[in-house]
């Protein structure tokens, strides 16, 4: 098992590994897009679709402990990666400019310089995210007897909550327009017939993360009566 | 209109540094009726002769052919690996590209791959490393071969070619934000992994060769792309995607396994 080892350990295995559970999670940001575009439907749609994907108790197990797996090798791959090549240049230069003449952004706010920011954030948010959805935690009181379109509701109606997931929508956002299309280069899926278009898919991607998931928590509060939380009960402020 | 109407006056902000132990720092050079004809290292031969003719030690730099085909010559100018120009080494860059008054900002290649030898000459033996990681190739010795028995796709054959054309100067880890050798590396295993002279070492090579770019220090690729273009010889990114393919079928599909780097001095 040693070459397995070797090739886990290399740098062009793991980008190999970083981009394959990236893609893995880019297909989990469609599914969970989908599954939330229920609310612009009505509160019932989503009610509906939350209770058949939890009422499947194994396969949520087996998607859970697969997602899991993906964001923790993602993310451990991302800080160790990103350590050594910090590391391979011990003396920076005085001055960098960038000889690519299709940059539109300084090269400090380009997406595939922020990568490791844009993550950060995002890794912020989904703490957050997954405290409050999936153990929420803190909202016991608020959420009793709510049913999901509600619980969304109510959470999505505290301020801290719409900043935090507005940042971590555009975070995704910038981080997966890059992502995307780096991932399929790490895996070798460079071609003359097809790389131009996978360019744009990802840029088109990370606007569609961004702005769908952002979505909710403005239209939330912004126009609460496009999003149909069937009769929700917020708190106060 | 003569010539020198149009003569640069320049301030040169070098990198100065004793040897690979030393901190070194930068030093400023007023230079001045400086021929916008003039190739870059032509100016730092000018920058030179006046130092010696000071008494002072002159800034050592790396150059040898001149016609921006060895691959020799290095030199960070202004932040951009062979300067501001496209597809060119800094041997072929000229000073009609600056501007009268300019500060020139020069730097050695910079990762800890490359260590300063010198000013700005590093040790690119890393990059020697990685080709003779690569090993030998098969080929049919004896009487020449009909060139027409070896059938090989123009695509693969022109893209063999661009792969070719690296001249090894390093200006790929020179641009990188991770100091990455993944569009050298990649250049030399394209360059044969699409043609039947070496098949059979096919896996074995991309192995030893990304065996040996990791223990030499290199960062790896996060696929910024600056590497494709700071360039000279225009090896497109194409060949890294080549390299990452390779690479995992060597590892999953051939019974190869990468052999022990190869030490600095070997």
């Amino acid at each position: 098992m040693n070459w397995l080892t070797g090739f886990l350990k290399s740098s062009v295995g793991r980008k190999f590994v970083m981009a394959f559970t990236g893609l893995f999670l880019c297909f989990f940001l469609v599914v969970h897009l989908a599954g939330n575009l229920m609310l612009y439907i009505g509160g019932e749609a989503y009610n509906n679709y939350a209770h058949k994907l939890h009422s499947n108790e194994e396969f949520l197990l087996i998607a859970e402990v697969l997602l899991f797996s993906a964001f923790a090798l993602h993310i451990a791959l991302a800080f160790t990666t990103t350590l050594e090549n910090f590391r391979a240049r011990k003396k920076s230069y005085k001055l960098v400019e960038t000889k690519r003449d299709d940059r539109t952004m300084p090269l400090s706010a380009s997406t595939d310089y922020t990568m490791m920011i844009t993550g950060m954030i995002g890794l912020f948010f989904l703490v957050w995210h997954i405290s409050d959805f999936k153990l929420e935690f803190g909202w016991e009181a608020l959420l009793e007897g709510q049913n999901p379109a509600q619980k969304v509701g109510v959470i999505l109606a505290n301020w801290s909550r719409v900043l935090i997931y507005t940042l971590g929508s555009v975070a995704f956002g910038i981080h997966v327009s890059h992502g995307l299309a780096s991932a399929c280069q790490t895996i070798g899926f460079n071609h003359p017939k097809y790389t131009p278009a996978i360019n744009v898919i990802s840029k088109v991607f990370g606007v569609i993360v961004a702005v769908g998931f952002s979505s909710f928590p403005i239209l939330a509060n912004m126009y609460p009566d496009l999003l149909n939380f069937s009769g929700v009960v917020t708190n106060s402020h | 209109m003569s010539d020198s109407d149009n003569n640069l006056t320049l301030t040169l902000r070098v990198w100065r540094q004793d040897n690979s132990e030393t901190k070194g720092k930068f030093a400023d050079y007023k230079i001045s009726r400086i021929s916008p004809h003039m190739s870059f290292l032509e100016m730092l031969d000018i920058l030179n002769e006046q130092l010696i003719a000071q008494g002072d030690e002159p800034v050592a730099f790396d150059h040898d052919c001149r016609e921006g085909i060895c691959g020799t010559c290095s030199l960070m100018i202004n932040g951009q690996a062979h300067g501001p120009d496209k597809e060119t080494t800094t041997c072929q860059l000229h000073m009609r590209r600056f501007k009268n008054g300019d500060t020139v900002v020069i730097e050695p290649w910079r990762a800890n791959a490359f260590p300063v030898v010198k000013d700005l000459v590093v040790d690119r033996t890393a990059l020697d490393r990685i080709i003779e990681a690569g090993g030998y190739i098969s080929v049919n010795t004896g009487q020449a071969q009909d060139g027409n028995c070896l059938p090989i796709p123009r695509q693969d054959q022109s893209s063999s070619m661009d792969a070719a054309a690296c001249i090894g100067c390093g200006a790929c880890v020179a641009a990188c934000k991770n100091a990455s050798a993944m569009l050298f590396t990649s250049a030399k295993v394209s360059h044969l992994a699409q043609l039947p002279q070496g098949d059979p070492e096919r896996p074995q090579r991309v192995l030893n060769m990304v065996a040996q770019m990791d223990a030499e220090g290199f960062g790896g690729c996060s696929n910024t792309y600056e590497c494709e273009a700071a360039c000279p010889a225009g090896v497109s990114i194409e060949h890294i995607a080549r390299l990452n393919r390779e690479y995992v079928k060597a590892s999953f599909c051939s019974s190869a396994t990468a052999a022990e780097p190869i030490q600095a001095g070997e």
